[in-house]
């Protein structure tokens, strides 16, 4: 299973981040028409029923630091890591890993912690009717390593009235999977790896897959009215490689076959969207609502909706109400852990990946943020604050008690945040 | 499932949004005060969103169409 993270490394690196803002933040305020810090901290928790399973905890802090100088050009960098534990079943099936007997299908979780960290940064200049920006992020964990280029280009066009958007990003990953030189390309043949140890040094029991990623997002922004502001747009994802969890095994069939998850190279994903926000002055608030549709090669379809109501209580603070519902039919090689177990699999792939399963999942919570702006006419050192507390939960129907983590019902978001305007 | 034809649907809506406010296109400057407030952003925080996104994109099977896209395995 993966090694322990650094947590003491992680805490360093994040300090040397913050001393970094800040010297962005000091050194470009003699220049810069603006200069921004935010830092968020978020904590998701998604617990067991099942005594003695501790579920998932990530632990997800976020630096971000941009500047905007007078002539246009910007800089932006961020920091971001994922600590996460917990316990995360090992074989997808309906046996007892010990005795081979039945049980239900998540009982055999093992516990595993993983650090993940992301260092981003980036260029951009604006114009007065659009801007471009161009930035590169890595990611990087004991088992995956991620290199991600975006570029970004906004136009506003009929004096305004229209905003063109359109965003590409390429991922240039690599994941470590047990090496597996003797299946001799049979899927049923496949180990799983059993730890990140070996990952990227090498050595023969490992291997390095790449996944390339492309996704295009185009979207259009519409002041339709002074009240009324409408959003569409799409995205387009290109998905080239390894991605399977390359821990997670499937109990197939009564002869006891445990292979490692096996699925297809290639996934091509789209979504649409369309938004709305609408201004109620009278009540000093707006109503934002989302549509969103889904579907892939793999055979997953889903419908999506959101509303957001936002509110000021007073000048100071704002409130607001976020809830959100999605409907999801699972992928085609997709099966529970039963259906797994008596018949085998449906082809040549198999899962036991949640998120591939039919699925809804309900999402409601409530954000409280204190905004210090100060009055006309007055100058501080900070020319804005904000601090807001969100909380949220998010819960899941599965269709089946022999799907995928179906021990984890629902999960608490809880997020502090604070940024800054110098 | 019927997500074909709700995918044409919504493609529809959407041109027929597009279509029937072309008209309307054109809301002046000095008309814009509520829709330049904060609460009526449709992109909203760019750090909260990577946030919201980084959690529900590892614990669904859709993506996308939020403005935010990167990789991970999200393995668990």
């Amino acid at each position: 299973m993966r090694t322990r993270g650094t947590h003491s490394s992680c805490g360093r690196t994040l300090a040397r981040w913050l001393a970094f803002a800040c010297l962005i933040g000091g050194a470009g305020r003699a220049s810069a028409a603006e200069v921004e810090a935010a830092q968020r901290g978020t904590l998701f928790l998604e617990p067991s029923n099942i005594k003695g399973n501790a579920g998932i905890t990530v632990i997800h802090p976020q630096t971000d630091v941009s500047a905007t100088f007078a002539s246009g050009f910007g800089i932006a960098a961020g920091y971001a890591v994922d600590v996460v534990s917990g316990a995360t079943p090992r074989v997808f099936g309906v046996r007892n890993d010990a005795t081979g007997r039945p049980v239900d299908a998540i009982s055999g979780a093992t516990k595993f912690s993983d650090v993940r960290q992301q260092a981003h940064g980036g260029l951009s200049y604006s114009r007065p009717v659009g801007d471009f920006a161009a930035s590169y992020s890595y990611g990087w964990e004991h088992d995956y390593r991620s290199h991600a280029v975006t570029v970004n280009t906004r136009t506003d066009v009929l004096d305004h009235a229209l905003t063109i958007n359109l965003s590409y990003t390429h991922n240039f990953d690599s994941v470590c999977d047990a090496a597996n030189v003797d299946t001799a390309g049979i899927p049923l043949a496949r180990q799983a790896l059993t730890n990140s140890n070996n990952c990227f040094k090498g050595t023969a029991d490992v291997a390095t897959r790449s996944l390339n990623i492309d996704a295009v997002e185009p979207s259009v922004t519409w002041a339709v009215t002074p009240r009324l502001a409408l959003q569409g747009g799409g995205t387009a994802l290109v998905l080239d490689g390894f991605q399977s969890n390359p821990y997670r095994q499937v109990d197939l069939g009564r002869a006891g076959a445990r292979p490692q998850e096996t699925l297809p190279q290639f996934r091509q994903r789209y979504a649409l969207f369309l938004r709305s926000a609408y201004a109620v002055p009278a009540a000093r608030a707006s109503i934002q609502a989302m549509a969103r549709v889904y579907r892939d090669s793999w055979g997953v379809r889903a419908a999506t909706a959101e509303l957001l109501l936002q509110s000021y209580m007073t000048r100071f603070l704002l409130w607001s109400l976020r809830g959100r519902a999605t409907a999801q039919g699972g992928a085609v090689f997709y099966q529970d852990a039963e259906t797994y177990f008596l018949h085998g699999p449906n082809g040549k792939y198999w899962t036991g990946d949640r998120e591939l399963s039919p699925m809804q999942n309900f999402l409601t919570g409530s954000q409280l943020t204190y905004l210090h702006i100060p009055e006309a006419g007055e100058h501080h050192f900070i020319s804005e604050l904000d601090a807001s507390l969100k909380f949220e939960m998010l819960f899941y129907r599965l269709d089946s008690v022999f799907a995928p983590n179906a021990d984890r019902k629902y999960a608490g978001i809880l997020q502090l945040a604070v940024s800054a305007r110098f | 499932m019927r997500s074909p034809s709700f995918f044409k649907v919504f493609i529809v809506v959407l041109l027929a949004a597009g279509a029937g406010g072309c008209r309307h296109i054109g809301v002046k400057a000095h008309q814009r005060e509520l829709l330049a407030d904060r609460i009526m952003s449709l992109e909203g925080n760019a750090q909260e969103r990577a946030a919201d996104e980084h959690i529900l994109s590892n614990r669904e099977g859709a993506v996308g169409a939020t403005g935010t896209s990167g990789g991970g395995c999200g393995c668990n």
